[in-house]
């Protein structure tokens, strides 16, 4: 089952400028895309026109069947919502129950919540649930219907961090083997759960690819600073350009992983800030006049000198020169 | 500021409840007190005085007793004559009054007319409260047109409805003057509005995402409004319904001009009997009988117009409508 999206529509809201998309996506049969992008580059309004919530041009076809006019509920997608909405005055099962009159073959709701590890809360309301309990019966409601495709919009974005690791995996499992698109703005749950990426920005995929070509062959510094890349403009910063194996005053994308430091190294750099991350530490270089990012176990103080080394393979030109002048 | 915001005394729920009761009772007595010496005007000035005393012990905030003070003057202009009014009955006026075959008529009548008047109110206005709720070109037009009957005259309103609907209006073979479809019409007339921006504001109030939940997981348009839009805007179009009710027992100036006195099957008698809706009535008996026997009247409906009130307040308060859940 494949899904193919190829929409414009423009969003006008009250007393604001009008918010025009225009963007095309691919899903293969048990595949997870995901539509990684920063807030209000439009990735939940494309997800929500794909379901068929907004008027549309251009087709979005599943199985090579043009769906533009069918209505939601004939398009045979499950939908996750970031804020569960889940219906306040049903029961949990009700919930996963809902679209069960609606579809021949559907899930037994208890044996579904079961294997979401909140079975014991089908006889209880959504309000009074954690918002981790809710959003796993939000995926039960979904995964209920058996649909063709998942579309999920950032349903980890509002929980707590341990709540969201384990949903993560939870999630990993369930998309193993769905057709899915997944959107969100967090390039590490992108990374966890993606086969393909797609980079949104301002309403259109910028750069679409797997993810170790996005983030690693990154084509705009916008998608190199989003999936975490240090973004250098070599004009700035003469000493790396000596280093790196790059001609001219392109601007390069360096993974914070290729970039090493010590006693001894390829540039003179100061330590500038060192911010602890989970097991290790992000730790801020100031080179020339640029900032280059490292990870680190053991943090350097700052205002120490160091030597860094970096390497060609993490390095890729995201933006010629010719492209700097526009 | 936070300490200013918190009460001096905290007070838990049972607390509050008891502190309301025993300042209700002290007002009472107060009232009593001051009536049977003759010297209502001290009620007015104990009142004012005892809740400055009351939200000074409570808050010692100066903001919140001058509120409170000049709160409790608009309390005494609407709650005194109230007082007075209950106070100054005659008893023996009341009970024949109360017994009378005449003002039975006239209460059934004021019930059953306005519940008429609020059935249409609502079956109408609910559907044009959803349309609202969604919005559509030429919205303020049509908003404006219902909102109408809240800026126009009520006597105006009734001379509307004859030219509209009477003799040589657009329905010829409808008979409006002094009849009960007349009566409903202009009972309907001035209490639409009511109905129709409470439910529409329980509708804007509920989260678009829980209707793309309902469909995309497999509810047409219909029955999403039949299982989750509506049971969650049932308070709302409940409370609706209790304003035009409401709002349609007190109507005075269109029920006079269209309907003055109507003709209605009234199931006591087991046949057809004419009589005034209620405000008319009052009015009537103020015109031929003077301000003791049409206050008795008045304290009879009133008495009616409270005991219904609270009945509905009781049927769509939180724990009867949604299983207490929302």
């Amino acid at each position: 089952m494949s899904l193919h999206a190829d929409l414009t529509a423009t969003f006008t809201a009250e007393g604001a400028q009008s918010f025009r998309i225009d963007a095309e996506i691919e899903v293969e049969r048990g595949e997870s895309l995901v539509i990684l992008g920063p807030s209000g580059s439009g990735k939940t309004l494309f997800l929500e026109t794909v379901a068929g919530f907004h008027s549309h041009d251009g087709p979005v076809t599943l199985s090579g069947q043009r769906m533009d006019d069918t209505p939601p509920e004939k398009r045979d997608f499950g939908f996750v919502f970031q804020d569960y909405a889940l219906f306040p005055h049903m029961t949990v099962r009700e919930n996963v129950d809902f679209g069960s009159r609606y579809h021949d073959d559907t899930r037994d709701a208890d044996a579904l919540l079961t294997e979401l590890g909140v079975g014991k809360l089908a006889d209880r309301y959504p309000p009074t649930l954690s918002g981790g309990e809710q959003q796993r019966v939000a995926l039960a409601r979904a995964l209920a219907v058996r649909p063709e495709v998942m579309l999920l919009d950032e349903p980890l974005a509002a929980l707590d961090v341990p709540t969201r690791q384990s949903l993560r995996d939870d999630l990993a499992d369930v998309l193993a083997d769905a057709t899915a698109v997944y959107v969100t703005h967090n390039r590490t749950t992108a990374r966890a759960l993606a086969d393909r990426i797609a980079v949104m920005n301002d309403g259109q995929v910028v750069q679409s690819g797997t993810p170790e070509a996005v983030f690693h062959r990154p084509n705009s510094p916008m998608v190199a600073r989003f999936t975490g890349s240090n973004v250098i403009d070599l004009e700035d910063a003469p000493s790396i350009r000596s280093v790196l194996d790059v001609p001219g005053d392109d601007v390069v994308a360096l993974r914070p992983e290729a970039v090493g430091f010590g006693p001894e190294g390829d540039v003179r750099a100061t330590v500038e800030r060192v911010v602890r991350e989970d097991a290790t530490n992000r730790v801020t270089f100031a080179v020339d006049d640029v900032a280059i990012d490292a990870f680190a176990d053991e943090a350097p103080a700052v205002g120490e000198e160091a030597w860094l080394t970096l390497s060609d393979d993490g390095a890729h030109v995201c933006r010629p020169p010719a492209a700097s002048s526009v | 500021m936070a300490t200013s915001t918190e009460t001096r005394f905290s007070l838990d729920g049972v607390g509050r409840v008891s502190l309301a009761v025993a300042f209700v009772a002290i007002q009472g007595l107060a009232f009593v007190g001051a009536y049977a010496v003759g010297r209502p005007t001290w009620y007015a000035f104990f009142m004012i005085g005892s809740t400055a005393v009351t939200a000074y012990f409570l808050r010692g905030d100066t903001f919140v007793v001058a509120a409170a003070t000049m709160g409790s003057i608009l309390m005494v202009a609407l709650g005194l004559p109230l007082f007075m009014f209950v106070a100054r009955q005659q008893p023996s006026i009341v009970v024949e009054k109360a017994l009378s075959s005449d003002v039975h008529r006239m209460l059934y009548l004021g019930v059953y007319g306005p519940l008429l008047a609020a059935i249409v109110s609502l079956a109408f206005g609910v559907p044009l409260a959803h349309l609202f709720s969604e919005g559509f070109t030429g919205q303020q037009l049509v908003e404006s047109l219902v909102d109408l009957p809240l800026v126009v005259p009520h006597s105006v309103a009734g001379i509307l409805i004859l030219f509209g609907f009477g003799k040589g209006g657009a329905f010829p073979n409808v008979t409006v003057l002094g009849s009960m479809i007349g009566m409903v019409l202009a009972m309907t007339f001035v209490s639409a509005p009511y109905a129709v921006n409470a439910t529409r504001e329980a509708f804007e109030s509920i989260d678009d995402r829980l209707e793309y939940a309902s469909r995309i997981h497999g509810a047409s348009r219909w029955d999403t409004f039949r299982r989750v839009t509506a049971p969650l805007a049932i308070r709302g179009m409940v409370t609706g319904g209790v304003l035009a009710w409401a709002r349609a027992v007190s109507e005075f100036g269109a029920v006079a001009v269209v309907a003055y006195s109507v003709s209605f099957f009234y199931p006591p008698a087991g046949g057809e009997v004419t009589t005034q809706h209620a405000p008319v009535f009052v009015y009537g008996t103020y015109l031929q009988g003077g301000l003791a026997e049409s206050g008795a009247v008045a304290f009879i409906l009133l008495g009616v117009s409270a005991l219904v009130f609270l009945f509905i307040r009781y049927l769509t308060s939180d724990s009867t409508t949604t299983g207490g859940v929302v």
